[in-house]
Protein backbone atom coordinates (compact mmCIF):
# COMPACT_ATOMS: atom_id res chain seq x y z
CA UNK A 1 0.00 0.00 0.00
CA UNK A 2 2.55 2.63 0.98
CA UNK A 3 4.52 1.84 -2.14
CA UNK A 4 1.81 2.42 -4.31
CA UNK A 5 1.06 5.62 -2.42
CA UNK A 6 4.94 6.25 -2.61
CA UNK A 7 4.83 5.50 -6.69
CA UNK A 8 1.60 7.52 -7.23
CA UNK A 9 2.99 10.56 -5.47
CA UNK A 10 6.31 10.63 -7.43
CA UNK A 11 3.96 10.95 -10.94
CA UNK A 12 2.21 13.67 -9.13
CA UNK A 13 5.41 15.30 -8.86
CA UNK A 14 5.95 15.12 -12.70
CA UNK A 15 3.22 15.81 -13.64
CA UNK A 16 2.62 19.05 -11.15
CA UNK A 17 6.60 19.80 -12.42
CA UNK A 18 5.82 19.19 -16.37
CA UNK A 19 2.33 21.70 -15.78
CA UNK A 20 4.10 24.47 -14.08
CA UNK A 21 6.81 24.54 -16.85
CA UNK A 22 4.46 24.58 -19.49
CA UNK A 23 2.56 27.52 -17.87
CA UNK A 24 5.06 29.53 -17.08
CA UNK A 25 6.22 29.01 -21.25
CA UNK A 26 2.60 29.76 -22.07
CA UNK A 27 2.68 32.70 -20.02
CA UNK A 28 5.75 34.39 -21.91
CA UNK A 29 4.61 33.12 -25.19
CA UNK A 30 0.93 33.36 -25.50
CA UNK A 31 0.94 37.23 -25.73
CA UNK A 32 3.38 37.15 -28.21
CA UNK A 33 1.25 34.59 -30.44
CA UNK A 34 -1.14 37.27 -30.02
CA UNK A 35 0.29 40.13 -31.07
CA UNK A 36 1.84 38.14 -34.36
CA UNK A 37 -1.20 37.18 -35.45
CA UNK A 38 -3.00 40.87 -34.90
CA UNK A 39 -0.10 41.85 -36.63
CA UNK A 40 -0.49 39.45 -39.94
CA UNK A 41 -4.11 40.24 -40.22
CA UNK A 42 -3.12 44.11 -40.22
CA UNK A 43 -0.18 43.26 -43.04
CA UNK A 44 -2.81 41.23 -45.13
CA UNK A 45 -5.71 44.30 -44.91
CA UNK A 46 -3.19 46.82 -45.90
CA UNK A 47 -2.59 44.92 -48.95
CA UNK A 48 -6.26 44.03 -49.49
CA UNK A 49 -7.35 47.91 -49.19
CA UNK A 50 -5.32 48.88 -52.64
CA UNK A 51 -4.64 52.11 -50.51
CA UNK A 52 -8.73 53.21 -49.94
CA UNK A 53 -9.40 53.71 -46.08
CA UNK A 54 -9.83 50.73 -44.01
CA UNK A 55 -13.33 51.34 -41.72
CA UNK A 56 -14.32 49.45 -38.44
CA UNK A 57 -14.76 45.34 -38.47
CA UNK A 58 -18.69 44.99 -38.49
CA UNK A 59 -19.36 41.33 -37.28
CA UNK A 60 -21.60 39.36 -39.16
CA UNK A 61 -23.55 36.68 -37.30
CA UNK A 62 -26.25 34.69 -39.29
CA UNK A 63 -24.64 31.50 -39.83
CA UNK A 64 -23.33 31.78 -42.91
CA UNK A 65 -20.17 31.81 -44.42
CA UNK A 66 -19.62 35.29 -43.63
CA UNK A 67 -18.47 36.34 -40.22
CA UNK A 68 -17.77 39.74 -41.05
CA UNK A 69 -16.37 42.82 -43.27
CA UNK A 70 -14.46 46.09 -43.31
CA UNK A 71 -15.98 48.68 -45.42
CA UNK A 72 -13.61 50.51 -47.33
CA UNK A 73 -14.02 54.05 -48.27
CA UNK A 74 -12.66 56.09 -50.87
CA UNK A 75 -13.45 60.11 -50.08
CA UNK A 76 -16.43 58.79 -47.54
CA UNK A 77 -17.93 56.68 -50.36
CA UNK A 78 -17.79 53.07 -49.58
CA UNK A 79 -16.68 51.39 -52.99
CA UNK A 80 -15.50 47.73 -51.94
CA UNK A 81 -15.97 45.70 -48.66
CA UNK A 82 -13.11 43.42 -47.15
CA UNK A 83 -15.16 40.53 -46.39
CA UNK A 84 -13.99 37.31 -43.98
CA UNK A 85 -15.44 34.47 -45.47
CA UNK A 86 -15.00 30.88 -44.30
CA UNK A 87 -14.73 27.82 -46.40
CA UNK A 88 -14.52 24.01 -46.67
CA UNK A 89 -11.04 23.02 -46.49
CA UNK A 90 -9.41 19.66 -47.14
CA UNK A 91 -8.44 18.66 -43.33
CA UNK A 92 -10.05 21.98 -41.60
CA UNK A 93 -12.00 25.53 -42.40
CA UNK A 94 -10.00 27.88 -45.04
CA UNK A 95 -10.02 31.33 -43.80
CA UNK A 96 -10.28 34.09 -46.03
CA UNK A 97 -10.33 37.68 -46.39
CA UNK A 98 -11.33 38.85 -50.14
CA UNK A 99 -12.02 42.68 -50.89
CA UNK A 100 -15.22 42.30 -53.08
CA UNK A 101 -16.43 45.89 -55.24
CA UNK A 102 -19.86 46.61 -53.97
CA UNK A 103 -20.81 45.25 -57.22
CA UNK A 104 -19.49 41.72 -56.34
CA UNK A 105 -15.87 41.63 -58.43
CA UNK A 106 -13.06 39.99 -56.35
CA UNK A 107 -10.91 42.65 -56.39
CA UNK A 108 -7.94 40.29 -54.52
CA UNK A 109 -8.35 37.35 -51.81
CA UNK A 110 -5.69 36.06 -49.63
CA UNK A 111 -5.28 32.23 -47.25
CA UNK A 112 -5.53 33.20 -43.55
CA UNK A 113 -5.43 30.17 -41.04
CA UNK A 114 -6.17 26.63 -43.02
CA UNK A 115 -4.67 23.45 -42.16
CA UNK A 116 -4.23 22.37 -45.41
CA UNK A 117 -1.33 19.87 -47.22
CA UNK A 118 1.49 21.39 -47.37
CA UNK A 119 2.82 21.68 -51.24
CA UNK A 120 -0.50 21.16 -52.28
CA UNK A 121 -3.74 22.49 -50.95
CA UNK A 122 -0.93 25.10 -49.00
CA UNK A 123 -0.21 26.44 -52.30
CA UNK A 124 -3.45 28.58 -52.39
CA UNK A 125 -1.26 30.99 -49.20
CA UNK A 126 1.00 32.31 -52.70
CA UNK A 127 -0.55 35.36 -54.12
CA UNK A 128 -0.54 34.14 -57.71
CA UNK A 129 -2.85 31.34 -56.80
CA UNK A 130 -6.01 33.55 -56.24
CA UNK A 131 -5.08 35.09 -59.65
CA UNK A 132 -7.69 32.65 -60.73
CA UNK A 133 -10.22 34.30 -59.24
CA UNK A 134 -9.23 38.02 -59.13
CA UNK A 135 -11.39 40.04 -61.73
CA UNK A 136 -14.27 37.46 -61.66
CA UNK A 137 -17.79 38.38 -60.56
CA UNK A 138 -19.86 40.83 -62.07
CA UNK A 139 -20.92 39.79 -64.80
CA UNK A 140 -18.58 36.62 -65.02
CA UNK A 141 -18.61 32.93 -62.65
CA UNK A 142 -16.23 33.11 -59.84
CA UNK A 143 -14.78 29.43 -60.77
CA UNK A 144 -15.22 27.01 -57.74
CA UNK A 145 -15.39 23.56 -60.61
CA UNK A 146 -12.34 22.55 -62.27
CA UNK A 147 -14.58 22.51 -65.54
CA UNK A 148 -14.69 26.85 -65.22
CA UNK A 149 -11.04 26.64 -65.09
CA UNK A 150 -8.04 27.27 -67.88
CA UNK A 151 -6.18 24.22 -68.52
CA UNK A 152 -3.06 25.84 -67.12
CA UNK A 153 -5.38 26.82 -63.94
CA UNK A 154 -6.78 23.02 -63.89
CA UNK A 155 -3.57 21.51 -64.29
CA UNK A 156 -1.79 23.59 -61.33
CA UNK A 157 -4.92 22.74 -58.85
CA UNK A 158 -4.34 18.93 -58.99
CA UNK A 159 -4.56 16.70 -56.10
CA UNK A 160 -5.81 19.95 -54.07
CA UNK A 161 -9.25 20.54 -55.64
CA UNK A 162 -10.62 20.22 -52.31
CA UNK A 163 -8.72 23.12 -51.44
CA UNK A 164 -9.84 24.70 -54.69
CA UNK A 165 -13.21 24.12 -54.70
CA UNK A 166 -13.65 25.53 -50.95
CA UNK A 167 -11.91 28.75 -51.71
CA UNK A 168 -14.66 29.19 -54.82
CA UNK A 169 -17.42 28.90 -53.54
CA UNK A 170 -16.43 30.42 -50.17
CA UNK A 171 -15.80 33.49 -52.61
CA UNK A 172 -18.91 32.92 -54.20
CA UNK A 173 -21.18 33.69 -51.15
CA UNK A 174 -18.60 36.60 -50.67
CA UNK A 175 -19.74 38.34 -53.81
CA UNK A 176 -23.28 37.95 -53.45
CA UNK A 177 -22.84 38.78 -49.66
CA UNK A 178 -21.03 42.05 -50.93
CA UNK A 179 -23.99 42.60 -53.88
CA UNK A 180 -26.37 42.45 -51.19
CA UNK A 181 -24.68 45.11 -48.72
CA UNK A 182 -24.43 47.29 -52.05
CA UNK A 183 -23.20 50.76 -51.61
CA UNK A 184 -25.71 52.00 -48.61
CA UNK B 1 -21.20 18.19 -42.37
CA UNK B 2 -23.78 15.59 -41.58
CA UNK B 3 -23.11 12.30 -40.14
CA UNK B 4 -22.68 10.32 -43.20
CA UNK B 5 -20.67 12.93 -45.23
CA UNK B 6 -18.43 12.25 -41.32
CA UNK B 7 -18.16 9.15 -42.62
CA UNK B 8 -17.27 8.84 -45.69
CA UNK B 9 -14.74 11.81 -45.50
CA UNK B 10 -13.02 9.47 -42.73
CA UNK B 11 -13.34 6.40 -44.20
CA UNK B 12 -12.42 7.24 -47.80
CA UNK B 13 -11.81 10.31 -48.28
CA UNK B 14 -9.24 11.60 -45.30
CA UNK B 15 -8.64 7.44 -45.19
CA UNK B 16 -6.22 7.90 -42.16
CA UNK B 17 -3.78 6.15 -43.48
CA UNK B 18 -3.77 6.67 -46.91
CA UNK B 19 -3.90 10.18 -47.10
CA UNK B 20 -3.16 11.99 -43.83
CA UNK B 21 0.15 9.22 -42.84
CA UNK B 22 -0.98 8.61 -39.50
CA UNK B 23 -1.18 5.15 -38.21
CA UNK B 24 1.68 4.20 -40.55
CA UNK B 25 4.39 2.31 -38.27
CA UNK B 26 1.13 -0.75 -37.85
CA UNK B 27 0.29 -0.37 -41.03
CA UNK B 28 3.62 -0.99 -42.21
CA UNK B 29 4.49 -3.68 -39.42
CA UNK B 30 1.55 -5.89 -38.70
CA UNK B 31 0.25 -6.10 -42.42
CA UNK B 32 1.80 -9.63 -42.76
CA UNK B 33 -0.74 -11.50 -42.23
CA UNK B 34 -4.75 -10.74 -42.92
CA UNK B 35 -5.17 -12.10 -39.24
CA UNK B 36 -3.13 -9.93 -36.90
CA UNK B 37 -3.83 -7.01 -39.88
CA UNK B 38 -7.89 -7.68 -38.83
CA UNK B 39 -7.45 -7.85 -35.24
CA UNK B 40 -5.15 -4.40 -35.11
CA UNK B 41 -8.04 -2.88 -37.04
CA UNK B 42 -10.84 -3.82 -34.53
CA UNK B 43 -8.37 -3.00 -31.69
CA UNK B 44 -7.53 0.50 -33.37
CA UNK B 45 -11.28 1.29 -34.39
CA UNK B 46 -11.94 0.53 -31.06
CA UNK B 47 -9.76 2.58 -29.02
CA UNK B 48 -9.93 5.52 -31.10
CA UNK B 49 -13.81 5.81 -30.46
CA UNK B 50 -13.45 5.71 -27.06
CA UNK B 51 -10.35 8.18 -27.18
CA UNK B 52 -12.33 10.49 -29.16
CA UNK B 53 -15.57 10.76 -26.62
CA UNK B 54 -13.30 11.08 -23.72
CA UNK B 55 -10.88 13.65 -24.73
CA UNK B 56 -13.57 15.68 -26.08
CA UNK B 57 -15.18 15.37 -22.82
CA UNK B 58 -12.24 16.78 -20.91
CA UNK B 59 -11.46 19.41 -23.69
CA UNK B 60 -14.72 20.59 -23.26
CA UNK B 61 -15.56 20.62 -19.03
CA UNK B 62 -11.87 20.68 -17.94
CA UNK B 63 -9.13 22.35 -20.20
CA UNK B 64 -11.28 25.25 -21.66
CA UNK B 65 -13.74 25.94 -18.21
CA UNK B 66 -9.66 25.98 -16.64
CA UNK B 67 -8.36 28.12 -19.67
CA UNK B 68 -5.34 25.36 -19.93
CA UNK B 69 -6.22 24.71 -23.55
CA UNK B 70 -2.13 24.77 -23.92
CA UNK B 71 -1.91 21.71 -21.61
CA UNK B 72 -4.03 19.50 -24.49
CA UNK B 73 -1.24 17.12 -26.31
CA UNK B 74 -0.12 16.39 -22.93
CA UNK B 75 -3.65 15.30 -21.46
CA UNK B 76 -4.79 13.51 -24.52
CA UNK B 77 -1.70 10.92 -24.64
CA UNK B 78 -2.13 10.55 -21.14
CA UNK B 79 -6.05 9.97 -21.89
CA UNK B 80 -4.62 7.39 -24.43
CA UNK B 81 -2.35 5.52 -22.49
CA UNK B 82 -4.84 5.37 -19.47
CA UNK B 83 -7.62 4.22 -21.91
CA UNK B 84 -5.31 1.79 -23.37
CA UNK B 85 -4.34 0.26 -19.84
CA UNK B 86 -7.74 -0.01 -19.08
CA UNK B 87 -9.22 -1.49 -21.81
CA UNK B 88 -6.64 -3.81 -22.05
CA UNK B 89 -7.34 -5.14 -18.32
CA UNK B 90 -11.45 -5.05 -19.08
CA UNK B 91 -11.44 -7.22 -22.14
CA UNK B 92 -8.95 -9.61 -20.13
CA UNK B 93 -11.27 -9.95 -17.58
CA UNK B 94 -14.73 -10.30 -19.87
CA UNK B 95 -13.24 -12.13 -22.53
CA UNK B 96 -10.33 -13.80 -22.53
CA UNK B 97 -10.34 -15.00 -26.04
CA UNK B 98 -10.97 -11.75 -27.52
CA UNK B 99 -7.79 -10.71 -25.26
CA UNK B 100 -5.73 -13.56 -26.79
CA UNK B 101 -6.72 -11.91 -30.02
CA UNK B 102 -6.08 -8.49 -29.37
CA UNK B 103 -3.74 -8.42 -26.06
CA UNK B 104 -0.56 -8.17 -28.66
CA UNK B 105 -1.38 -5.02 -30.00
CA UNK B 106 -2.73 -3.16 -27.63
CA UNK B 107 0.46 -1.49 -26.17
CA UNK B 108 1.22 -0.97 -28.89
CA UNK B 109 -1.60 1.79 -29.59
CA UNK B 110 -0.87 4.05 -27.27
CA UNK B 111 2.00 5.28 -29.51
CA UNK B 112 -0.23 4.85 -32.93
CA UNK B 113 -0.29 8.60 -34.25
CA UNK B 114 -3.74 7.59 -35.51
CA UNK B 115 -5.50 7.81 -32.44
CA UNK B 116 -3.73 10.92 -30.88
CA UNK B 117 -4.59 12.67 -34.33
CA UNK B 118 -8.32 12.10 -34.18
CA UNK B 119 -8.68 13.50 -30.99
CA UNK B 120 -6.49 16.72 -32.15
CA UNK B 121 -8.22 16.78 -35.40
CA UNK B 122 -11.72 16.41 -33.67
CA UNK B 123 -10.83 19.72 -31.37
CA UNK B 124 -9.48 21.51 -34.58
CA UNK B 125 -12.60 20.76 -36.53
CA UNK B 126 -14.82 22.08 -33.91
CA UNK B 127 -16.60 18.99 -33.47
CA UNK B 128 -19.63 18.24 -31.10
CA UNK B 129 -19.41 14.89 -28.77
CA UNK B 130 -21.67 12.86 -31.22
CA UNK B 131 -19.41 13.96 -34.43
CA UNK B 132 -16.47 13.37 -32.50
CA UNK B 133 -17.59 9.52 -31.62
CA UNK B 134 -18.58 9.57 -35.22
CA UNK B 135 -15.70 10.96 -36.83
CA UNK B 136 -13.67 7.92 -34.23
CA UNK B 137 -15.35 5.36 -35.00
CA UNK B 138 -15.17 6.05 -38.98
CA UNK B 139 -11.04 6.95 -38.66
CA UNK B 140 -10.82 3.85 -37.30
CA UNK B 141 -12.87 1.83 -39.74
CA UNK B 142 -10.45 3.60 -42.71
CA UNK B 143 -7.64 2.27 -40.68
CA UNK B 144 -8.99 -1.32 -40.78
CA UNK B 145 -10.11 -1.43 -44.55
CA UNK B 146 -6.75 0.11 -45.40
CA UNK B 147 -4.77 -2.27 -43.22
CA UNK B 148 -7.05 -5.32 -44.20
CA UNK B 149 -6.44 -4.57 -48.21
CA UNK B 150 -2.61 -4.53 -47.56
CA UNK B 151 -2.41 -7.86 -45.96
CA UNK B 152 -4.55 -9.32 -48.66
CA UNK B 153 -2.27 -7.90 -50.67
CA UNK B 154 0.76 -8.98 -49.12
CA UNK B 155 0.05 -12.63 -48.45
CA UNK B 156 -0.40 -12.72 -52.40
CA UNK B 157 2.94 -11.35 -52.30
CA UNK B 158 4.43 -14.11 -50.35
CA UNK B 159 4.10 -16.50 -53.78
CA UNK B 160 5.43 -13.92 -56.21
CA UNK B 161 9.31 -13.65 -56.90
CA UNK B 162 10.10 -9.96 -55.84
CA UNK B 163 13.88 -8.18 -56.26
CA UNK B 164 16.32 -8.66 -53.21
CA UNK B 165 16.62 -5.08 -52.52
CA UNK B 166 12.98 -4.71 -52.42
CA UNK B 167 11.63 -7.82 -49.97
CA UNK B 168 9.78 -6.84 -47.01
CA UNK B 169 9.11 -3.59 -46.07
CA UNK B 170 10.13 -1.35 -49.13
CA UNK B 171 7.97 -3.56 -51.24
CA UNK B 172 4.89 -2.82 -48.79
CA UNK B 173 5.65 0.97 -48.87
CA UNK B 174 5.53 0.70 -52.90
CA UNK B 175 2.25 -1.67 -52.50
CA UNK B 176 0.93 1.33 -50.10
CA UNK B 177 1.88 3.97 -52.73
CA UNK B 178 -0.26 2.44 -55.24
CA UNK B 179 -3.21 1.74 -52.96
CA UNK B 180 -2.45 5.59 -51.69
CA UNK B 181 -3.11 6.42 -56.00
CA UNK B 182 -6.03 4.32 -56.42
CA UNK B 183 -7.75 6.21 -52.82
CA UNK B 184 -7.21 9.28 -55.45
CA UNK B 185 -10.27 8.39 -56.56
CA UNK B 186 -12.28 9.37 -53.44
CA UNK B 187 -12.22 13.28 -53.12
CA UNK B 188 -15.12 16.20 -51.87
CA UNK B 189 -16.32 15.94 -55.93
CA UNK B 190 -17.85 12.55 -54.85
CA UNK B 191 -19.33 13.49 -51.45
CA UNK B 192 -20.93 16.10 -52.88
CA UNK B 193 -22.59 14.10 -56.04
CA UNK B 194 -23.27 11.30 -53.34
CA UNK B 195 -25.00 13.94 -50.68
CA UNK B 196 -25.78 16.69 -52.83
CA UNK C 1 31.81 6.98 -26.40
CA UNK C 2 31.94 8.58 -30.29
CA UNK C 3 29.76 5.11 -31.15
CA UNK C 4 27.00 6.60 -29.61
CA UNK C 5 26.70 9.26 -31.29
CA UNK C 6 28.01 8.36 -34.95
CA UNK C 7 25.62 5.27 -35.17
CA UNK C 8 22.14 6.82 -35.30
CA UNK C 9 23.34 8.61 -38.45
CA UNK C 10 23.40 5.72 -40.73
CA UNK C 11 23.77 2.27 -39.25
CA UNK C 12 21.31 2.35 -36.81
CA UNK C 13 19.08 5.14 -39.26
CA UNK C 14 16.04 5.56 -37.14
CA UNK C 15 13.59 6.28 -40.54
CA UNK C 16 15.83 4.09 -43.11
CA UNK C 17 17.25 1.36 -40.85
CA UNK C 18 14.79 0.59 -37.48
CA UNK C 19 12.05 2.33 -39.47
CA UNK C 20 10.23 4.39 -36.88
CA UNK C 21 8.96 7.94 -37.06
CA UNK C 22 7.25 7.25 -40.51
CA UNK C 23 4.21 9.66 -40.04
CA UNK C 24 6.11 12.70 -39.83
CA UNK C 25 8.72 11.60 -42.51
CA UNK C 26 6.06 11.27 -45.07
CA UNK C 27 3.51 13.34 -43.81
CA UNK C 28 5.70 16.52 -43.82
CA UNK C 29 7.94 15.82 -46.39
CA UNK C 30 6.90 17.88 -49.19
CA UNK C 31 9.22 20.70 -49.03
CA UNK C 32 12.75 20.49 -47.66
CA UNK C 33 12.14 23.33 -45.79
CA UNK C 34 9.70 21.34 -43.89
CA UNK C 35 11.89 18.67 -43.00
CA UNK C 36 14.20 21.01 -41.43
CA UNK C 37 11.74 22.77 -39.21
CA UNK C 38 10.39 19.09 -37.85
CA UNK C 39 14.00 17.42 -37.65
CA UNK C 40 14.66 20.60 -35.60
CA UNK C 41 11.77 19.95 -33.39
CA UNK C 42 12.21 16.18 -32.90
CA UNK C 43 16.05 16.94 -31.86
CA UNK C 44 15.05 19.34 -29.47
CA UNK C 45 12.09 16.60 -27.80
CA UNK C 46 15.32 13.98 -28.47
CA UNK C 47 17.57 16.12 -26.16
CA UNK C 48 15.16 17.20 -23.35
CA UNK C 49 13.67 13.73 -23.00
CA UNK C 50 16.97 12.13 -23.31
CA UNK C 51 18.59 13.73 -20.81
CA UNK C 52 15.78 14.22 -18.35
CA UNK C 53 14.78 10.35 -18.58
CA UNK C 54 18.87 9.89 -17.76
CA UNK C 55 18.56 12.23 -15.04
CA UNK C 56 15.83 10.52 -13.57
CA UNK C 57 16.27 7.11 -13.92
CA UNK C 58 16.45 5.86 -10.39
CA UNK C 59 13.57 8.61 -9.18
CA UNK C 60 11.17 6.94 -12.00
CA UNK C 61 9.89 3.62 -10.52
CA UNK C 62 9.73 0.69 -12.96
CA UNK C 63 6.01 0.09 -12.48
CA UNK C 64 5.31 4.28 -14.06
CA UNK C 65 7.79 4.57 -16.17
CA UNK C 66 6.56 4.79 -19.40
CA UNK C 67 3.45 7.39 -18.25
CA UNK C 68 6.75 9.15 -16.48
CA UNK C 69 8.12 8.93 -20.10
CA UNK C 70 5.06 10.19 -21.82
CA UNK C 71 5.08 13.08 -19.37
CA UNK C 72 8.13 14.41 -19.84
CA UNK C 73 7.71 14.31 -23.89
CA UNK C 74 4.74 15.72 -24.20
CA UNK C 75 5.94 18.95 -22.01
CA UNK C 76 9.00 19.31 -24.22
CA UNK C 77 6.51 18.65 -27.35
CA UNK C 78 4.29 21.44 -26.28
CA UNK C 79 7.58 23.88 -25.73
CA UNK C 80 8.19 23.23 -29.13
CA UNK C 81 4.76 24.03 -30.12
CA UNK C 82 3.95 26.98 -28.24
CA UNK C 83 7.99 28.92 -29.26
CA UNK C 84 7.04 27.39 -32.97
CA UNK C 85 4.08 29.36 -33.03
CA UNK C 86 5.19 32.42 -31.07
CA UNK C 87 8.51 32.81 -33.48
CA UNK C 88 7.96 30.71 -36.60
CA UNK C 89 4.62 30.97 -36.97
CA UNK C 90 4.96 30.00 -40.91
CA UNK C 91 6.63 26.66 -40.33
CA UNK C 92 4.18 26.35 -37.47
CA UNK C 93 1.52 26.72 -40.01
CA UNK C 94 2.87 24.17 -42.80
CA UNK C 95 3.47 21.46 -40.10
CA UNK C 96 0.06 21.38 -38.88
CA UNK C 97 -1.05 18.49 -36.77
CA UNK C 98 2.36 16.90 -36.84
CA UNK C 99 3.51 19.17 -34.14
CA UNK C 100 1.68 17.76 -31.03
CA UNK C 101 2.24 14.37 -32.68
CA UNK C 102 6.02 14.49 -32.29
CA UNK C 103 4.66 12.97 -29.12
CA UNK C 104 3.85 9.86 -30.41
CA UNK C 105 6.91 9.81 -32.88
CA UNK C 106 8.23 5.81 -31.70
CA UNK C 107 12.04 7.10 -32.41
CA UNK C 108 11.63 9.64 -28.61
CA UNK C 109 9.96 6.58 -26.73
CA UNK C 110 12.03 4.30 -28.10
CA UNK C 111 15.22 6.05 -27.08
CA UNK C 112 13.95 7.04 -23.40
CA UNK C 113 12.94 2.91 -22.88
CA UNK C 114 16.41 1.01 -25.02
CA UNK C 115 19.17 3.42 -24.21
CA UNK C 116 18.31 7.07 -21.40
CA UNK C 117 17.28 5.29 -19.04
CA UNK C 118 20.40 2.60 -18.53
CA UNK C 119 22.87 5.28 -19.59
CA UNK C 120 24.67 8.21 -18.16
CA UNK C 121 23.24 11.55 -19.36
CA UNK C 122 26.59 12.38 -21.45
CA UNK C 123 26.02 9.43 -23.51
CA UNK C 124 22.19 9.88 -23.45
CA UNK C 125 23.01 13.43 -25.23
CA UNK C 126 25.08 11.64 -27.65
CA UNK C 127 22.75 9.11 -28.85
CA UNK C 128 19.71 11.95 -28.92
CA UNK C 129 22.14 14.33 -31.36
CA UNK C 130 22.66 11.55 -33.24
CA UNK C 131 19.24 9.69 -33.49
CA UNK C 132 18.10 12.91 -34.11
CA UNK C 133 20.59 14.25 -37.06
CA UNK C 134 20.05 10.62 -38.40
CA UNK C 135 16.13 11.83 -38.52
CA UNK C 136 16.71 14.58 -39.90
CA UNK C 137 18.88 13.79 -42.87
CA UNK C 138 17.00 10.81 -43.42
CA UNK C 139 13.50 13.35 -44.07
CA UNK C 140 15.70 16.09 -46.12
CA UNK C 141 16.41 13.12 -48.04
CA UNK C 142 12.58 11.89 -48.80
CA UNK C 143 11.33 15.66 -49.01
CA UNK C 144 14.80 16.89 -51.38
CA UNK C 145 13.38 13.89 -53.81
CA UNK C 146 9.98 14.50 -53.37
CA UNK C 147 10.59 18.49 -53.82
CA UNK C 148 12.50 18.52 -56.82
CA UNK C 149 10.00 15.90 -59.03
CA UNK C 150 7.30 16.95 -57.28
CA UNK C 151 7.35 21.22 -57.70
CA UNK C 152 10.78 21.66 -59.32
CA UNK C 153 12.07 23.72 -56.44
CA UNK C 154 14.18 23.42 -53.57
CA UNK C 155 13.00 25.60 -50.14
CA UNK C 156 15.18 26.67 -47.97
CA UNK C 157 15.37 29.31 -45.50
CA UNK C 158 14.88 32.94 -47.10
CA UNK C 159 18.56 34.50 -46.18
CA UNK C 160 19.09 38.56 -47.17
CA UNK C 161 18.12 38.86 -50.70
CA UNK C 162 18.15 35.29 -50.95
CA UNK C 163 14.40 34.25 -51.64
CA UNK C 164 15.09 31.04 -49.98
CA UNK C 165 13.24 28.91 -53.58
CA UNK C 166 15.67 27.47 -56.10
CA UNK C 167 14.03 26.70 -58.88
CA UNK C 168 14.69 23.69 -60.96
CA UNK C 169 15.03 24.47 -64.83
CA UNK C 170 13.60 21.98 -67.26
CA UNK C 171 11.24 20.53 -63.77
CA UNK C 172 9.54 23.85 -62.26
CA UNK C 173 7.40 24.15 -65.24
CA UNK C 174 6.26 21.08 -65.29
CA UNK C 175 6.63 19.10 -62.22
CA UNK C 176 5.17 15.27 -61.82
CA UNK C 177 3.19 16.38 -59.25
CA UNK C 178 2.45 13.06 -57.85
CA UNK C 179 5.50 13.05 -55.77
CA UNK C 180 4.14 15.56 -53.69
CA UNK C 181 0.85 13.69 -52.89
CA UNK C 182 0.45 10.20 -50.25
CA UNK C 183 1.23 8.62 -53.16
CA UNK C 184 4.44 9.43 -53.96
CA UNK C 185 5.28 9.50 -50.93
CA UNK C 186 5.28 6.33 -50.25
CA UNK C 187 6.45 4.86 -53.39
CA UNK C 188 9.51 7.29 -53.16
CA UNK C 189 9.92 5.93 -49.36
CA UNK C 190 9.58 2.33 -50.63
CA UNK C 191 12.50 2.86 -53.18
CA UNK C 192 14.37 4.73 -50.75
CA UNK C 193 14.38 1.96 -48.43
CA UNK C 194 15.34 -0.50 -51.69
CA UNK C 195 18.31 1.33 -52.43
CA UNK C 196 19.44 1.24 -48.53
CA UNK C 197 19.01 -2.24 -48.47
CA UNK C 198 20.63 -3.00 -51.43
CA UNK C 199 24.24 -0.67 -50.18
CA UNK C 200 23.71 -2.90 -46.96
CA UNK C 201 23.97 -5.73 -48.86
CA UNK C 202 26.88 -4.54 -51.21
CA UNK C 203 28.71 -3.80 -48.21
CA UNK C 204 27.59 -6.66 -46.57
CA UNK C 205 28.82 -8.77 -49.28
CA UNK C 206 32.67 -6.76 -49.51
Amino acid sequence: MKEIFKTGAKLAVICAVAAISLGIVNAVTDPIIIAARAARLNAALQKLSLGFEIGELVAVDDGSAVTGYYPLTDAGNIIAYIIKVIGAGYADDLNLLSAISIKGKILSAVLMENSETPGLGKEAENASYMEMFTGKGDGSVIPFRKSQLEHDDADSITGASITFIGIGKALNKASEFAINLGGM
Amino acid sequence: MSYIGIIITFVFINNFILTQFLGLCPFIGVSKNVESAVGMGFAVTFVMALASISTWVIYNYILIPLDIEFLQTITFILVIAALVQFVELVIQKISPALYKALGIFLPLITTNCAVLGIALINVRNDFNAIESFIAGIAAGFGFLLAILLMSTIRVKLDSEWVPKPFRGIPIAFITGGLMALAFMAFDNALLNNLLG
Amino acid sequence: MLKDFTKGIIKENPVFIIVLGLCPALGVSTKVVNSIGMGAGVIFVLLGSNIFVSLLKDFIPEKIRIPSYIVIIASFVTVVEMVMEAFIPALYDSLGVFVPLIVVNCIILGRAEAFANKNTVKSSILDALGMGIGFTLALMLISLVREVFGLGTITLFPIGNFSGVIEIPGISNAPVRVFGLAAGALLVMGFLKALFNWVGELRRVK
